[in-house]
């Protein structure tokens, strides 16, 4: 075997003195986590599971300061400490140490340990934030749009389009999806976001704790403007800009003020997705010819002959009526020739868009025909 | 390495082939190696599909999704024992090739590449039955559709690739490239056989029998 | 010992010519050295143009509410910046790169085990890099590096051309995988046992893996994006019974094992550097060994991680946070190990060395704000934002840039002969360092005060950060020049360096710089491990190699 010098290993006086300030420095560093008030890097909290998750920021801040003085500050120590000298042989070489048992244990341990450690604090708080949040509270809705927010509540008939109020201290339920693609619902003053992921439903739960507006932001990417999904951006000429959305904490009193003005405003709104009823038109001897030509000057611009998931500003409409992925139409009818003419002829406005009407489009019952015919030959 | 630290007497029983024989050995080892890697590769490439599949059938939606009907089972169980048994003749390919009985070798090569052949049109049969009287597609059937024609689809290329390989590989033994110590090229060629058999029960277990 | 015992007439002595002629010989070169110097200059040059398209990410930011380029633009270049950065840099210029020059010299081998696939899959990747920055020409990809559908289905045809160009990376990638295990297994010298590997093999040999199999699931998640792209295959789209979350999974489930792809070499070189520049032997050479093998394993069961907030049901978010943390504890014996290993040292101030020490600290950094991340509850808060841009980039760029450059100057002499300028080295260290943390130690608390990722305009209260973050990047951005100027000079005009400068003791060093095309004269033996400063080298078998004698082949 090898055999090395390892008997001259000794730590020195040096070694202590600096460790020892490291341990001031990590002292001062953890008390500077547990004790000043977070605010230069984080929003005043103001709802319930927000102080939980400061808590845990506090003691992995701490944790991590102490972790990362040691670590750096032995770094810098080394560095200077045994750096080659002036008078040194040009061969010198160091100390030969392969390895420490003891010392290895130890560094394996204390990680370990601290990990078990965060592992049980962490869990402890997610069971908080998951699982012990009040089940009944106010239940909201929240859906993600290109690029806007839209809301629901239990007594307003259709959607609220402008700002989301609550009462405070009542727990919300909040569950949030997507009418298009995956964004995100975060309020950084309640330290919670969940992302709306389009055909599924997360929720979260919480209670506001302070009256105030609070900036709401998009985290997932979504489209050229999902940068102004975030409440604070100014538009350039100074005024907020349309997806501007602020939740809204209310005292008691002014929430019930507003809500009631949403259910007078929204009296006459259809919760169900809108339809209009149409005298029939007669499908009789469309031609499919003319109807190509007409849809390449006038639906081309939204529409591709592509499947649905290929969109320009409405789907594509290759599928429309003969493929069995896709069974009903945008409202909800199933896809029948029938009820492809009445959306051309009332138009639509749905989750992706508008879709606009005979008049807007300039169509006779005729074109209808026609294209009706012709996107019954699309397969 | 093992062999390359051996002194030239541990590999006497072979001195009568000389040095390079020792390349032989050694660029085996090698190709061996690095096309087990290949397929352990290939072999996640289809996990993923088959992964993905099995996430989204159990992820909430209805199943069988609408408009599907069921799959002929039937008719796929008799298509994978003709599968099954080309795997068993190009075993039997390789052994005779070993104990050089060139013409039962032949045989069960020529077997193996037919089977792999008549495996290819039951599969032209299935999918085009399953489009025109199914109506069941790539692009329309949800994720049965996609999964099923893209998992069996790229089976199918690696059998179809299977049996291009083993056609050459069979023209090439048939101009003596191979001998009997010197067959690595049939070895892969079983190797890659076998390797679409299992992923066959693999798709055959997901798509019909579960 | 006699010498016949290496010249059984094997793959070590079956040596062709050095072809003549600069195709062969520069271009479709089959000699890994000159394959891994490809990977460094076309890594490189990616690295320009990526680092190029970052310093428009920050100058769009310098101002609120923006105004360098639109919107959209701003989406393409990111989702570039971070495409290429990953997929076109650090991973070619790690694995293929390093790899590749030094790996088969340090264990004695005269070249990677198919140096034919070798070439291919380094021919691969310039093409692939080609086709993802030509698809700015047709309309980049927007949806970040991530990609998540239903956004990356929208999205303009450029997103079909990235999933094809990144498909060609991972085919590139896992060939290089497959040719190093093998190389690994198969042709290490005499003597050379595994546990007498040097380090930087050990880091490859763990990284091989993930290589092979995390790339191809990867594949699978692009073949699925392009079909549902280009011919309606419903795999992601939820309107057809696809789910958005399955492309979430396939994909975290390679990018997870990629971080270490991008570290775990890095990592080895650091362990070849800290101990010669320390005149040390490694501190715990079996621990820092097997903590890459435990790191790259657990990798491979963590992904969820960044998936916290997408609709992961509850409970299974706690195995996915748990596992996360238990990386840091051999992560951490590796960085103890590196910091022991300087205590008691002859410390040489190379400007090598100083990137490695840089290395040691601003990882450590990264890897600490890993764990908060993994935090489900604080994940909660800063998902999405600059806090992860912080930590990731103090990862990749304090971690895995800083140990490239680290390995630059430290086998620069081996590949070229000739040494860099320490003098410029040393401007571009501390410019670098400071740069870096001034552009990335504020985006922590941007991230937790409230500013998301991936936007072109921002919250005005946040544009005191910003601008200090820009101004960093800037300096970095300088210092990045110096390296290159330094590179560039030095080829020509610098110092030549002689076989061993460093007076490292690793295989590599024991033969001319650069080393012949057969590598060796005489395939060595050897009897220990390379670090033992004390020791004389545990090589047998190297007496010619610094001499004229010819190669020799076999033992006629
Ligand atoms: C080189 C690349 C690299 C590396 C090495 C790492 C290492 C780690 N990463 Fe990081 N990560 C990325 C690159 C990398 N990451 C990227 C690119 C993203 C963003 C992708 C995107 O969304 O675009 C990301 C995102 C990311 C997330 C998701 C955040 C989100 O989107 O919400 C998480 C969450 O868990 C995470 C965790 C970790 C952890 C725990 C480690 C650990 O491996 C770190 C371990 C190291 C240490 C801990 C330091 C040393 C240890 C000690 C000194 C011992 C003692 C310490 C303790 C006990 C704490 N990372
Ligand atoms: C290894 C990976 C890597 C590296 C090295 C970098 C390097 C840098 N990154 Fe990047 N980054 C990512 C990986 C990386 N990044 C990823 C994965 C993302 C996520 C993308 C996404 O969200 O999808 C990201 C995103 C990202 C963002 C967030 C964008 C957003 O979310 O909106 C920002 C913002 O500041 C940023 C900045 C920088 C900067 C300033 C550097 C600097 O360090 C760059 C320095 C380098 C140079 C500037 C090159 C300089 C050279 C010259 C100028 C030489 C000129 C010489 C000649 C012409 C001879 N990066
Ligand atoms: C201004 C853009 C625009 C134009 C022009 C337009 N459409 Fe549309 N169309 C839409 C949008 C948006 C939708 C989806 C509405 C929703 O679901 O929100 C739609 C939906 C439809 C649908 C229902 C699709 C389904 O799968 O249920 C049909 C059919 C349709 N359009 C046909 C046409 C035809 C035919 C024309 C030409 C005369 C046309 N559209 C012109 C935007 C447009
Ligand atoms: Cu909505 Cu981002
Ligand atoms: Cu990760």
């Amino acid at each position: 075997m090898v055999e090395h010098r390892t008997s001259a290993v000794t730590l020195g006086r040096g070694f202590w003195t600096a460790t020892a300030v490291f341990a001031v420095l990590s002292a001062l560093a953890i008390w500077f986590w547990t004790t000043t008030p977070l605010d230069i890097i984080l929003p005043p909290v103001a709802a319930e599971p927000g102080a939980q998750i400061d808590s845990l920021l506090r003691f992995m801040a701490a944790c991590g300061s102490a972790l990362f003085i040691f670590v750096a500050g032995y770094i810098v120590y080394f560095a200077i400490a045994f750096r080659v000298r002036k008078d040194d042989a040009p061969d010198a070489i160091g100390v030969q140490v392969h390895d420490n048992h003891k010392l290895e244990f130890w560094w394996t341990i204390i990680p370990t340990a601290f990990v078990v450690l965060l592992s049980i604090l962490s869990v402890r708080i997610w069971y908080g934030i998951q699982i012990a949040q009040p089940a009944n509270g106010l239940t909201v809705e929240a859906l993600g749009h290109q690029w806007y927010y839209t809301f629901r509540y239990p007594q307003i008939h259709g959607e609220i389009t402008d700002e989301m109020h609550v009462p405070v201290n009542q727990p919300v339920v909040l569950n949030v999806t997507s009418a298009d693609v995956i964004h995100s619902f975060w309020v950084p003053a309640f330290r919670l976001k969940a992302d709306m992921v389009p055909g599924l439903i997360n929720t979260i739960r919480f209670t506001p704790t302070k009256v105030g507006r609070y900036p709401i932001v998009c985290t997932e990417f979504c489209g050229t403007r999902h940068g102004e999904m975030d409440a604070e951006i100014p538009t350039e000429n100074g005024k907020p800009n349309p997806g501007a959305q602020y939740f809204v904490v209310d005292t008691p009193a002014n929430f019930e003020k507003w809500y009631h003005g949403w259910q007078v405003k929204n009296a006459n709104a259809s919760d169900a997705l809108p339809t209009v009823s149409t005298g029939a038109i007669s499908l009789a001897g469309g031609d499919a010819k003319a109807g190509g030509a007409l849809f390449a000057q006038k639906c081309s611009a939204c529409h591709a002959v592509g499947p649905f998931s290929q969109r320009i500003v409405g789907p594509g409409l290759k599928g429309v009526l003969h493929d069995p992925a896709h069974p009903n139409l945008v409202d909800g009818d199933p896809a029948t020739p029938e009820n492809v003419a009445k959306i051309l002829q009332n138009g639509y406005k749905g989750d992706i868009g508008v879709m606009p009407n005979e008049a807007a489009n300039g169509l006779s019952d005729k074109d209808i025909a026609n294209l009706v015919a012709y996107l019954s030959s699309l397969k | 390495m093992a062999v390359a630290t051996l002194p030239h007497g541990a590999t006497a029983g072979h001195a009568d082939h000389g040095e390079v024989d020792q390349l032989y050995v050694e660029t085996r080892a090698l190709r061996l190696q690095g096309f087990l890697l290949f397929l352990i590769s290939d072999c996640v490439l289809f996990s993923s599909f088959i992964f993905a599949y099995l996430y989204m059938r159990n992820s909430g939606q209805s199943w069988p999704p609408p408009g599907i009907n069921h799959l002929d089972v039937a008719f796929a169980a008799l298509n994978s024992v003709v599968l099954f048994g080309s795997g068993a003749t190009m075993h039997y390919a390789l052994e005779n090739w070993k104990h050089n009985n060139f013409g039962r070798y032949a045989f069960f090569m020529i077997a193996t590449i037919v089977l792999g052949i008549l495996f290819l049109s039951g599969q032209a049969y299935e999918y085009t039955n399953l489009y025109f009287k199914e109506h069941v597609s790539w692009a329309g059937s949800g994720i049965f559709g996609a999964s099923f024609f893209t998992l069996t689809g790229m089976h199918g290329f690696h059998v179809t690739v299977g049996v291009i390989y083993l056609t050459v590989l069979f023209l090439q033994s048939v101009h003596g490239v191979y001998t009997k110590d010197k067959y690595f090229g049939l070895t892969a060629g079983t190797l890659y056989w076998h390797f679409v058999d299992v992923i066959w029960v693999a798709l055959f277990t997901i798509f019909y029998l579960i | 010992m006699s010498t016949t015992v290496e010249h059984a007439g094997g793959i070590a002595d079956h040596i062709h010519p050095e072809p003549q002629g600069f195709i062969r010989r520069y271009v479709f070169s089959l000699d890994h050295k000159i394959i891994g110097i490809q990977y460094l200059i076309t890594g490189f040059v990616f690295l320009v143009l990526a680092g190029l398209l970052a310093e428009v990410i920050r100058t769009q930011l310098l101002h609120a509410n923006g105004g360098f380029v639109s919107n959209d633009t701003y989406n393409e270049v990111y989702t570039m910046h971070g495409s290429a950065m990953v997929w076109l840099v650090i991973i070619p210029l790690i694995t293929g790169g390093f790899g590749n020059i030094i790996m088969p010299l340090q264990i004695g081998a005269r070249d990677v085990a198919f140096p034919w696939l070798n070439m291919l899959s380094f021919w691969i990747f310039p093409v692939a890099g080609l086709m993802l920055f030509s698809s700015f020409l047709i309309g980049a990809p927007v949806a970040g590096w991530t990609e998540y559908p239903p956004m990356s289905l929208q999205a303009g045809p450029g997103t079909s051309m990235w999933a094809a160009a990144i498909f060609l990376v991972g085919v590139s990638s896992t060939l290089t995988g497959i040719n190093f295990v093998v190389t690994m297994f198969q042709m290490r010298a005499p003597g050379m046992t595994f546990t007498r590997m040097p380090l930087f093999c050990w880091a490859q040999l763990a990284t091989a893996p993930l290589l092979m199999i995390a790339t191809t699931a990867l594949a699978a998640a692009l073949a699925a994006l392009f079909m549902e792209r280009q011919f309606g295959v419903p795999f992601f789209d939820p309107t057809k019974g696809g789910s958005p979350l399955m492309w979430q999974h396939m994909f975290w489930f390679y990018s997870h094992p990629a971080v270490y792809i991008m570290i775990l070499p890095a990592f080895g070189m650091i362990s070849e550097i800290i101990p010669t520049f320390s005149r040390k032997p490694i501190f715990g050479y079996k621990m820092i060994a097997f903590s890459s093998m435990a790191i790259a394993l657990a990798g491979m069961m963590v992904w969820a991680h960044h998936m916290f907030t997408s609709g992961l049901a509850p409970y299974l978010q706690l195995p996915f946070m748990i596992l996360t943390f238990t990386i840091a504890i051999p992560t951490g014996v590796k960085i103890f190990s590196w910091v022991a290993t300087l205590w008691g040292g002859k410390i040489h101030y190379t400007t090598s060395m100083l990137f490695a020490l840089g290395f040691l600290a601003l990882f450590t950094l990264g890897g600490i704000t890993g764990v908060f991340l993994a935090a489900v509850p604080f994940d909660l808060h800063v998902h999405g934002t600059y806090f992860v841009v912080a930590h990731f980039h103090y990862v990749l760029v304090g971690g895995s840039l800083m140990g490239v450059f680290a390995g630059m100057y430290y086998y620069f002499p081996k590949m070229t002969g000739r040494l860099m300028s320490e003098k410029l080295g040393k401007w571009h260290f501390w410019l670098f360092f400071i740069g870096f943390n001034g552009t990335f130690l504020p985006q922590h608390w941007l991230g937790m005060l409230g500013m998301p990722r991936r936007v072109p305009v921002y919250d005005p209260q946040f544009q005191f950060w910003n601008d200090v973050s820009t101004f960093g990047s800037y300096v970095m951005t300088f210092s990045i020049l110096l390296f290159f100027i330094n590179v560039l000079v030095s080829i020509r005009n610098g110092k030549k360096s002689g076989p061993n400068p460093w007076g490292a003791r690793t295989l590599e060093w024991q033969i001319p710089s650069p080393p012949h095309y057969y590598n060796f004269k005489n395939i060595p033996t050897v009897y220990g491990l390379p670090y033992d400063f004390s020791q004389p080298l545990p090589y047998k078998g190297l007496e010619e190699e610094l001499t004229d004698s010819p190669v020799h082949v076999g033992a006629h």
